[in-house]
């Protein structure tokens, strides 16, 4: 594979984590900032939430886009790896909601 | 209601464990936890969901930080995050019937046992000729300490899946994203350079990390405040760890590595005794 294509892929996926965790930072800082001052526990709480859900689908969507890079590169490796480790995940999922 | 006070040391804790966690790739859980548990007298798994919610925060911002070095090798990453996720789904099974005391005495003698193969290894390097084949595994990248361009090999694979099966296994379960176990292994025995190592695992634990966090999520163990001023924290200490961690040479990383998993021991024996 053309190394330089691989470069500029890892910074873009850098980007998109970057990005993810900035988000959720600022949305954790102004929930903080709102809790402590506590005028309105509902907005805080709601803000807090978001945060902490964009922080949880950051590593996710880095993984998903570069399943989808890798996939019109036709890295078969790559691909198998990913969709196993999401297909697991997936399994994992239905086992504890279907326990619970 | 948790006090202003507890905000202000969760998030002290969370920049020491930030800046140990994004040196070595292996997040912050695994010193938070047991602080926010033992430290603060938080329940077990409000401690738990934050530690995870903190290996996604360093994981998510290291591997931004080392994007475009060639550090991470994605290759090695996925397939032995295939171990991870098997491992997490067999802990789901068996190790969560387990108590909390077993497991971190189980976790405390297999940490131990890795410092001292850390330390043993400490001086060898896993550099090939600038020349040779990486083969399909392996990879290459430029030292920013010393300039020189690294190649490497991946060996020993079947011990490197096992580590990310154990390191999936207890990941859920301790609040952990399984650094710890991994970064070593991988260094003292499957080949990896302790740079690429820790940066393939920083990518890595955040994806074990975001797969059982959302259990603790619909659980209602997240405690809003305390997740958001430990993720604060450890991003803030994740930052100067990222700084500093490029020029470090890399026996002082090995050393601090040994160090730490030595610590994390003792911590963890203690709370399986206590």
């Amino acid at each position: 594979m053309n190394a330089d294509l691989f470069v500029r892929l890892e910074r873009q996926l850098g980007r998109l984590l970057y990005a993810g965790v900035m988000s959720a930072a600022a949305c954790l800082a102004i929930g903080l900032a709102l809790w402590m001052a506590g005028t309105s526990p509902a907005a805080s709480n709601t803000i807090l939430t978001t945060g902490l859900i964009i922080l949880m689908l950051t590593p996710l969507a880095r993984v998903v886009t570069s399943l989808v890079v890798y996939a019109r590169m036709r890295d078969w490796f790559f691909v198998a790896t990913t969709v196993m480790v999401f297909g697991v995940l997936l399994l994992a999922w239905v086992l504890k909601s279907r326990a619970q | 209601m948790i006090h202003p006070t507890v905000i202000a040391a969760v998030i002290a804790a969370g920049a020491v464990a930030g800046g140990l966690g994004s040196l070595l790739g292996i997040g912050g859980g695994v010193f938070l936890v047991p602080f926010l548990d033992a430290g603060l007298g938080l329940d077990f798994r409000v401690a738990a969901a934050t530690g995870l919610m903190t290996v996604i925060a360093t994981s998510s911002a290291v591997s931004a930080g080392t994007a475009g070095k060639n550090l991470i090798n994605l290759r090695l990453g996925m397939l032995l995050e295939v171990a991870s996720a098997v491992g997490g789904l067999a802990a789901g099974i068996t190790v969560e019937r387990l108590s909390k005391h077993t497991l971190s005495l189980l976790f405390a003698i297999v940490t131990a046992a890795i410092a001292s193969l850390m330390v043993a290894r400490l001086d060898k390097r896993n550099i090939l000729e600038p020349t040779s084949d990486p083969g399909p595994l392996g990879g290459r990248f430029r030292d920013d300490d010393t300039g020189r361009e690294i190649v490497y090999r991946v060996k020993r694979l079947p011990v490197a899946m096992f580590a990310s099966l154990l390191a999936g296994a207890v990941s859920g379960t301790l609040g952990i994203g399984g650094g710890i176990l991994k970064v070593p292994i991988l260094n003292a025995w499957c080949g990896v350079p302790m740079r690429a190592a820790a940066a393939t695992s920083a990518l890595m634990i955040g994806v074990t990390a975001a797969a059982s966090a959302p259990q603790y999520f619909a659980r209602g163990d997240i405690n809003p405040p305390v997740a958001a001023a430990a993720v604060l924290g450890v991003l803030l200490g994740s930052r100067a760890g990222l700084l500093a961690g490029g020029r470090a040479p890399v026996k002082w990383l090995k050393l601090l590595m040994a160090l730490v998993l030595a610590g994390v021991s003792i911590l963890y024996f203690r709370r399986a005794l206590g």
